[in-house]
């Protein structure tokens, strides 16, 4: 059983919902990164995904394309975030990491060979090696990744797919079949970062995937208070954060000065506390 | 190029080769779904067919006349230079051939929001004109770099009544505002159209808007035919997005009498590294829901490019190209911001045309082939915009302020 599937098992046991974090590597500094996110582990979150910058975000709102940015000022590269995840696993072994960015910084900036290639075992390989558990990639619908699904599962590593409030019940079905780890509802028509408008309808159709399918579905886009979080764990089996944090992180100019990383901590407690 | 008697593509996946595709976030799928349904299902259609026409006609003023450089082709001494004169369109550049035909689809999906990109501003005020005599609400996305360098065309669109968005994020120019209308898009994606301006992008756009182009080499074949009794030689036209030179290729692809040539941006030199040329110094990659060739780094993240003309200035170019590039049936090469600013001057004192900048690099390549080759020979360059928009800009970078 892979990592992520045993974490929801646990979480099931005992009655609580997935936390889910994001923040992106190298934001402010791969260093701090590494610490903000040990944190984030410490105050709860049974998840990290880790935000791998692109020059392109597109389907980030504002406040996590400045994140981007900063982390692409200091030149953040997709094998340091590597070693990054590396490092996490050896302390946290039984937390899983999912990768999460655009396709572009994973077919090309893990090439020994400099020619273009789908994710190969080469790439499979090294994500492996590197403690990753799971990828989410934005901008590939399974249209464009049958091979990659296939190839990824060779080597246990989930790919955790989209769907959104405009995919159809055929996409659902289709999405399903080339999916492992979790499903990830997309609780808005948006970017990350807006306002939810209709619980119901959201409820409504997280609840009908739920009937055709075991794999755990987490919510995410535009969850950024305890209230909202709590709402969301009621019909589905965890919540992800991200701009919410990705906000706070903005402050944190140096480990443990002033109040940022203990704000940081309290949120992501309360959050955690709210999916019991 | 292999098999050219069946060039048939994109394929059902929206492949041209390897290239093209669809990568784009999954609330998006649905929609380009729906824009390839009614392509699909429309373009066929007598009475859209002849709505296009007439509105191709007596709203844009077409067919474009193909025009005989006489005194540069003299000046040159060499092949006789044609002008496929797409700058005399309404909106002055051949971007409204394809905003024309959009806007119907919208109409036909029940859209009423219009949403575009611009780089040099042709594009916004294509949109914006078409959603005008639509009724239809309309937003441009246009980099905060390109307001400065475009400036009478964010004033166009604003007239014809669009709102004009000043994109600030990444290098604040075309690539940007693409992002930003991604954006917009997604969040709005049940009553919006996105109008995308060039043969780029996600699957069905690279195919719906060479279509809506191919008009251009359409009328170049039968005005040729009449004309000359043949075909032309070599047909020259600047690639940035590449609709203007998808737009005149595509119907002679299987023409192989012809030799079809694209120029890219060469900024300040390929050798520099300054340029917008991935086609001729990039590599493949995904961006804008498209796989394709890109300008990046080793790491993927997408280099910001440089353009004396806005248009031009953008890291990757529509798939199509880049499969004709492989497979050998186009020839692409570049033209640097200085030989494409000697080209604007001289067509301008010479033959009384004003070509827009973008348009300046593929006449600049018509200028430097054009003496080696024989007064029989007829080449044909796609003058896809007037060049009034560039005026403050070609003033700036010779020193002078008007």
């Amino acid at each position: 059983m892979s990592i992520i599937n045993s974490t929801f098992k646990n979480l099931q046991k005992n009655k609580s919902k997935a936390l889910i974090t994001y923040t992106v590597a190298g934001d402010p500094d791969l260093e701090l990164s590494e610490e903000i996110i040990e944190e984030i582990i410490n105050s709860g979150a049974d998840i990290i995904e880790i935000g791998v910058p692109f020059s392109d975000p597109m389907s980030e709102g504002p406040v996590i394309q400045l994140a981007h940015e900063r982390s692409l000022k200091n030149k953040t590269s997709l094998p340091e975030i590597l070693s990054l995840s590396k490092r996490l696993k050896k302390k946290f072994n039984n937390t899983p990491i999912v990768l999460m960015g655009y396709f572009n910084t994973f077919i090309n900036s893990l090439n020994s060979d400099n020619n273009f290639h789908d994710i190969n075992d080469e790439i499979c390989e090294e994500l492996k090696n590197s403690g990753v558990d799971g990828l989410i990639i934005v901008d590939l619908p399974f249209e464009e990744s049958e091979v990659i699904f296939k190839k990824l599962s060779e080597y246990q590593i989930d790919l955790i797919r989209l769907i959104s409030p405009t995919t159809s019940e055929l996409r659902i079905n289709e999405i399903i079949n080339n999916s492992s780890g979790f499903l990830y509802y997309v609780s808005l028509k948006g970017i990350t970062g807006a306002d939810i408008s209709s619980y119901e309808e959201l409820e409504k159709r997280v609840q009908n995937i739920k009937k055709i399918t075991n794999i755990p579905i987490v919510v995410g886009f535009g969850i950024k208070d305890q209230q909202t979080a709590e709402n969301m764990s009621n019909f589905s089996d965890g919540v992800v954060i991200g701009s919410a944090i990705v906000d706070m992180i903005e402050h944190i100019k140096t480990k443990k000065t002033g109040n940022d990383f203990a704000k940081l901590s309290k949120f992501v407690g309360e959050i955690k506390s709210s999916l019991q | 190029m292999k098999d050219k008697e069946n060039y048939n593509f994109p394929d059902d996946a929206g492949r041209y080769g390897e290239f093209g595709g669809k990568y784009v976030s999954e609330t998006l799928m649905s929609a380009l779904e729906e824009l390839e349904n009614t392509y699909e299902n429309l373009k066929g259609n007598e009475e859209f067919k002849n709505e296009i026409t007439e509105d191709l006609n007596n709203f844009v003023g077409r067919p474009s006349p193909l025009y005989f450089a006489k005194r540069w082709t003299e000046k040159l001494a060499g092949a006789q230079i044609y002008l496929k004169r797409e700058d005399l369109n309404h909106t002055g550049a051949h971007k409204i051939n394809n905003t024309v035909g959009q806007v119907l689809l919208a109409k036909h999906m029940g859209k009423r929001r219009i949403i575009a990109e611009t780089g040099a501003g042709q594009h916004g005020v294509a949109t914006a004109a078409v959603a005008a005599r639509h009724g239809l609400e309309c937003i441009i996305f246009m980099g905060e770099e390109d307001i400065e360098r475009q400036s009478p065309n964010v004033y166009r669109m604003k007239l014809l009544g669009a709102e004009v968005c000043s994109v600030t994020s990444g290098t604040k120019t075309l690539k940007d505002a693409m992002n930003e209308a991604m954006r917009d898009w997604v969040t709005n994606v049940d009553d919006t159209h996105y109008i995308i301006g060039s043969v780029a992008g996600p699957h069905p756009y690279p195919k719906i808007v060479r279509d809506f182009n191919s008009i251009v080499g359409v009328e170049l074949k039968d005005q040729s035919r009449a004309l000359f009794g043949r075909f032309p030689d070599k047909i020259i036209a600047c690639v940035g997005g590449g609709s203007n030179a998808m737009g005149i290729f595509y119907p002679f692809l299987k023409d192989n009498s012809v030799d079809l040539i694209g120029v890219e941006a060469g900024g300040s030199g390929i050798e520099t590294g300054k340029h917008a040329a991935p086609l001729s110094d990039g590599s493949i990659g995904v961006l804008h829901g498209m796989k394709t060739y890109l300008m990046q780094d080793e790491s993927g993240q997408i280099l910001s490019t440089q353009s004396v003309s806005a248009g031009l200035d953008y890291p990757g170019v529509g798939p199509e190209h880049s499969y004709l590039k492989d497979s050998g049936r186009v020839e692409y090469n570049s033209a640097t911001d200085e030989e494409a600013l000697d080209s604007f001057h001289d067509l301008t004192k010479t033959e009384g045309i004003m070509p827009a900048l973008e348009t300046a690099h593929a006449l600049a390549y018509a200028k430097k082939i054009a003496p080696k080759l024989d007064e029989e020979e007829i080449i044909v360059v796609n003058l896809s915009g007037r060049g009034d928009k560039d005026m403050a800009n070609v003033a700036k970078v010779e020193g002078l302020t008007l």
